[in-house]
């Protein structure tokens, strides 16, 4: 069934066309979309239980920001530097924390995140602190296309990015490299019986994972033109995680589901009862687990078998 | 596909004349942003409070004009989100006029937005001074920081406080506050012995204010957000330096809201504020009696409440005058020269900086009837901001 | 002298996050399942408290009752919502305890507000205690005194009892112990709920220091987290030793060095896990 692959990018491309004034939240949900799919490297992939991925976002936005403000206006040189600090921040930190498993890295993870947070809320020459980064301004996109008020350069320049990063995370995972992550979060006991340098790889997934992340943070800049100190909280961490996991890990699409999916209840709920939405968006997150095993994605599934079942019955 | 905004809002502009009803397009629209939900959910129910408040008095229309209140949440100091909120409710729901805005990282989010599509933006509280200057669009009803710091510091150089200690929350507003108490206060002749700033987080105070007796002031000044930290911070003062004799300084801590938190412990706590509940006018009166009747007889206006409620007099105002349909620049021009009374008394906006001038109030907590409130003892009448004639327009 | 003050401060405020604590260290670190909800039953807890001293009770009594309600509500939880989820794994726990969250924090918003509930302690904890070289907030001595009467039951009822052997046992091999006439489902039920009733009197009496809003249950779930974190999972002993030392290295460090405040937090964390991974203390086999 490969003519299913394109359909989330047939539908994303619809919703350029068709959904005018909503633009800027479609541009939203592609950005969360690329943050979740660093986190599925990271965690549906590597095992590595992340509760501070927030940090890699945040990092990506404030470089990207500060390289605007301060070095040039291009999006495309601004996305590169950040793509590549990020990740190389990435690299450090994991450096640092990958030789622990379970609980204590995931509270390590943790303590990264908001020490870097704290950092970031002091130097306000760096990040603006509890004010945000402001005065951000975007030159045209490759010379060309202005980021105007309605967002269609920004929605597009977005979805291109998210497609190349989804292009290269879905060589990666199909690389012995990739595959070894499979077997190092089934059993990293295995994995080193048999020679894999675990450590490494695990570092190198997180740097990778950092630098999507960071990627999907200058995108957050560069399109908002503004970056605040939610960028790197423990609440982004845990939305991430949680559209994640609801979107299904380790699927392909999993991330395309369970971020387009929490943004956009999350927003509509936020409309319809600006005072009561939680508690939807709460009913809605354990009625999913409680009844639907393996995430939204796993619906797909569903739905395939379905239909396989009704042609096998013809 | 790469149309200009212009042509897009004439467009729009001309559907919905066509396509609604007449009724429907007259209809002036008041985006309020303002968190709904969260732990300061208490902004945005204090806002509608007032809102509704007013338009039981005033109606829902003007000269015939139905005025439609929309509410979003902008969740808290979240920039990023109220960016987006604001967007949807300037294209979506082309609102005429945007109101609310509790946060200054939200203010100065939207600040190049509200420009760019020309909104009057009518803020209900963001209070650090450079905000009005961000966007000609701006107008605000509230109140800033230096504003109400400097007074209090003024004061207690002149009543007996040689020496003080500034413990304050680590943000903005924070800042804000240590510098302009000090400032005030330095410039009385009194002395600043140590500047502690305490990260938000924070949820016991007692190792900073440990310090502060230590370095045994006259006074203590804090500033903090209100929810946890304040009655933390407040509560922390009453049962470690009280006894020591250690006087405490404020501005917002002992909203009357909040003094049950506290209990008696806040007794002869001196603030200064622009708005004190006791206050004594005919329009203060009747924002309680309506309060009451409309949320119950605890339901207590709060500086969130009146600011919402002045907000919407002044959007009346400029729709009573202008239509329902002006251009954005006249209504700013209209604004900046609103003079009015409000439930805190006469308040007016300078036509220079769009921004209140109005009576800053100093004030005690006392027990009247077994209730804690604040009642006023001094007057300090139409202050404007002093940030603003410390950095003279600079963008 | 002052540094005797801050250190009491210091174990006060470890006691407290130790009380909250323990309970999650029950759930996550003995029944390994991923409770982010934990917070939640905490302030809990504390809103049942404030109800109950409004209506008369006295407040040590109304702390006992409401943990104990929030132990009820915590074993409703555990056969509804949390049973299902054992064998589902760590993500879908960690989903659902946080829809859980969301919802509880919305129906206390609409139930009581937005506000900060005041739970304030009795007349007689209220004040100062003269502890020798100046007055000193009762209310954190009796904190002290609650935290250690705390440790030792514990550590009487998990190290000494046959409760404790039987649950030590289902945890490390629940075929086994099921073989061995256990009733696992029931151990499990009465165990999680006790975590929940733990962390519902900890909310309680805890109100002061960590004041109960809605927003409780998810401001302060770090906090808890990092405690059984660094103390080891399911490590009583760790968690104890952990939030004394997140207290007193905390506290002191706002201290005397209130610049740094910031990053104090969670500088011990990441010191203290870097050089302890496993957990503080040494774990034994069973606990």
């Amino acid at each position: 069934m490969k003519g299913l692959h394109l359909l989330p990018w047939l539908a994303a491309l619809a919703v350029y066309f068709a959904a005018g004034g909503y633009l800027s939240l479609g541009t939203q949900v592609l950005i969360m979309i690329l943050f979740a799919l660093s986190l599925d490297l990271a965690l549906g992939h590597a095992g590595i239980v992340t509760l501070g991925h927030a940090a890699f976002f945040g990092f990506g936005a404030y470089a990207a920001g500060n390289f605007a403000i301060h070095v040039h206006g291009d999006p495309l040189a601004g996305l590169a530097f950040a793509t590549a600090l990020t990740g190389l921040f990435g690299l450090a930190t994991g450096a640092l924390i990958l030789h622990t498993r379970g609980v204590t890295l995931m509270m390590l993870t943790l303590a990264i995140a908001s020490l870097l947070a704290e950092f970031a809320n002091q130097a306000h020459w760096l990040t603006g602190g509890d004010d945000g980064l402001q005065g951000i301004r975007m030159a045209p996109l490759l010379g060309a296309f202005r980021f105007d008020l309605w967002g269609h350069t920004a929605y597009l320049y977005s979805l291109t990015v998210l497609a190349a990063w989804f292009a290269v995370t879905w060589r990666v995972l199909r690389s012995p490299f990739g595959r070894s992550l499979d077997g190092i979060r089934q059993s990293p006991a295995r994995m080193h019986a048999i020679g894999t340098p675990v450590w490494r790889r695990l570092v190198a997934a997180y740097g990778l994972s950092a630098a999507m992340a960071g990627s999907a943070g200058a995108l957050s800049a560069q399109t908002t033109r503004f970056v605040g100190l939610s960028t790197l909280g423990v609440l982004l961490s845990g939305t991430v995680l949680v559209a994640l996991i609801l979107g299904g890990t380790r699927r392909l699409y999993g991330a395309f589901l369970g971020a387009t999916v929490y943004v956009v209840v999350q927003n509509v709920a936020a409309e319809l009862d600006p005072f009561r939405w939680m508690l939807v968006l709460g009913a809605l997150l354990m009625a999913i687990v409680l009844f639907l095993e393996g995430g939204l994605a796993s619906l797909g599934d569903l739905a395939a078998r379905a239909l396989a079942g009704r042609r096998a019955g013809k | 596909m790469r149309s200009t905004w212009t042509t897009r809002l004439a467009a729009a502009l001309l559907a919905s004349s066509v396509a609604g009803a007449a009724l429907a397009a007259e209809t002036v629209k008041i985006g309020v942003m303002a968190p709904f939900s969260g732990p300061f959910a208490r902004w945005g129910t204090q806002f509608r409070q007032g809102i509704e408040v007013w338009q039981k008095q005033h109606g829902s229309s003007v000269n015939g004009i139905p005025i439609e209140v929309i509410y979003r949440d902008d969740e808290g100091p979240n920039p990023a989100r109220a960016r987006q909120v604001a967007e949807e409710l300037i294209l979506r729901d082309k609102v005429q006029y945007l109101g609310g805005i509790v946060f200054t990282p939200n203010a100065l989010a939207i600040a190049d937005l509200i420009t760019e599509a020309k909104m009057p933006t009518v803020i209900f509280n963001a209070a650090t001074g450079i905000i009005t200057r961000k966007s000609p669009y701006f107008i605000r009803v509230s109140q800033t920081i230096p504003q109400v710091a400097a007074p209090i510091g003024e004061w207690a150089a002149k009543n007996g406080v040689k020496t003080v200690v500034t413990a304050v929350s680590d943000y903005g507003p924070g800042f804000d506050g240590e510098e302009y108490f000090s400032k005030a206060f330095k410039a009385g002749g009194g002395k600043v012995l140590e500047s502690i700033r305490m990260p938000l987080s924070t949820a016991d105070f007692s190792p900073f204010f440990e310090r502060v007796l230590k370095d045994k002031p006259d006074a203590l000044f804090i500033f903090g957000p209100g929810g946890p930290p304040t009655v933390g911070m407040i509560n922390t003062w009453a049962s470690r330096l009280k006894p020591a004799g250690i006087k405490l300084l404020c501005t917002a801590e002992t909203q009357q809201i909040d003094l049950p938190k506290i209990g008696r412990a806040a007794l002869g706590v001196v603030s200064a504020f622009h708005y004190t509940e006791t206050v004594d006018n005919p329009l203060n009166k009747a924002l309680w009696a309506d309060l009451h009747q409309m949320f119950g007889k605890d339901a207590v206006p709060d500086l969130a409440t009146v600011q919402a409620y002045d907000g919407m007099h002044a959007i009346y105002l400029a729709v009573g005058k202008l239509g329902a349909r002006a251009k954005a620049d006249d209504v700013i021009e209209f604004m900046r020269h609103l003079a009015f009374d409000s439930p805190r008394g006469p308040m007016k906006i300078d036509p220079q900086t769009r921004d209140v001038v109005q009576n800053v109030y100093l004030r005690k907590v006392e027990e009247r009837n077994g209730e804690l409130v604040n009642v006023n003892f001094e007057t300090l009448p139409m202050r404007p901001d002093p940030w603003k004639e410390d950095h003279p327009e600079k963008k | 002298m002052p540094f005797a003050t801050v250190l009491l401060d210091g174990v006060s405020y470890g006691m407290v996050l130790f009380i909250i604590s323990v309970g999650l260290t029950v759930t996550m670190g003995l029944m390994r399942v991923v409770n982010l909800a934990h917070g939640a039953f905490a302030m809990v807890g504390g809103y049942l408290a404030v109800i109950l001293v409004r209506a008369g009770v006295p407040f040590l009594l109304a702390a006992l009752l409401a943990a104990a309600a929030v132990g009820v509500l915590g074993a409703a939880a555990e056969l509804a919502v949390y049973r299902p989820l054992y064998r589902k794994g760590e993500l879908a726990q960690a989903l659902m305890t946080f829809g859980l969250v969301f919802v509880v924090i919305a129906a206390l918003t609409m139930i009581f507000g937005p506000e900060i509930k005041p739970l304030p302690v009795p007349g007689f904890l209220a004040g100062l205690v003269d502890v020798g070289l100046r007055p000193y907030p009762a209310y954190r001595l009796f904190l002290i005194a609650l935290g250690l009467a705390l440790a030792a039951l514990l550590w009487w009822t998990i190290d000494g009892s046959l409760y404790g052997a039987r649950l030590r046992a289902a945890v490390d091999n629940p075929r086994m112990a099921r073989a061995l006439g256990i009733d696992v489902s029931r151990l499990y039920t009465l165990t999680f709920a006790a975590g929940c009733a733990l962390a519902g009197f900890g909310g309680a009496i805890g109100a002061q220091l960590l004041p109960l809003e809605p927003f409780y249950a998810l401001r302060y779930l770090v906090l808890f987290l990092v405690v059984v974190g660094v103390g080891g999972m399911g490590n009583f002993r760790g968690s104890f030793v952990a939030a004394l030392a997140l207290g007193v290295l905390d506290t002191a460090g706002k201290y005397l060095l209130p610049e740094a405040a910031a990053y104090l937090f969670y500088g011990i964390v990441l010191v203290l896990l870097l050089w302890r991974p496993n957990g503080l203390l040494p774990s034994r086999a069973a606990t």
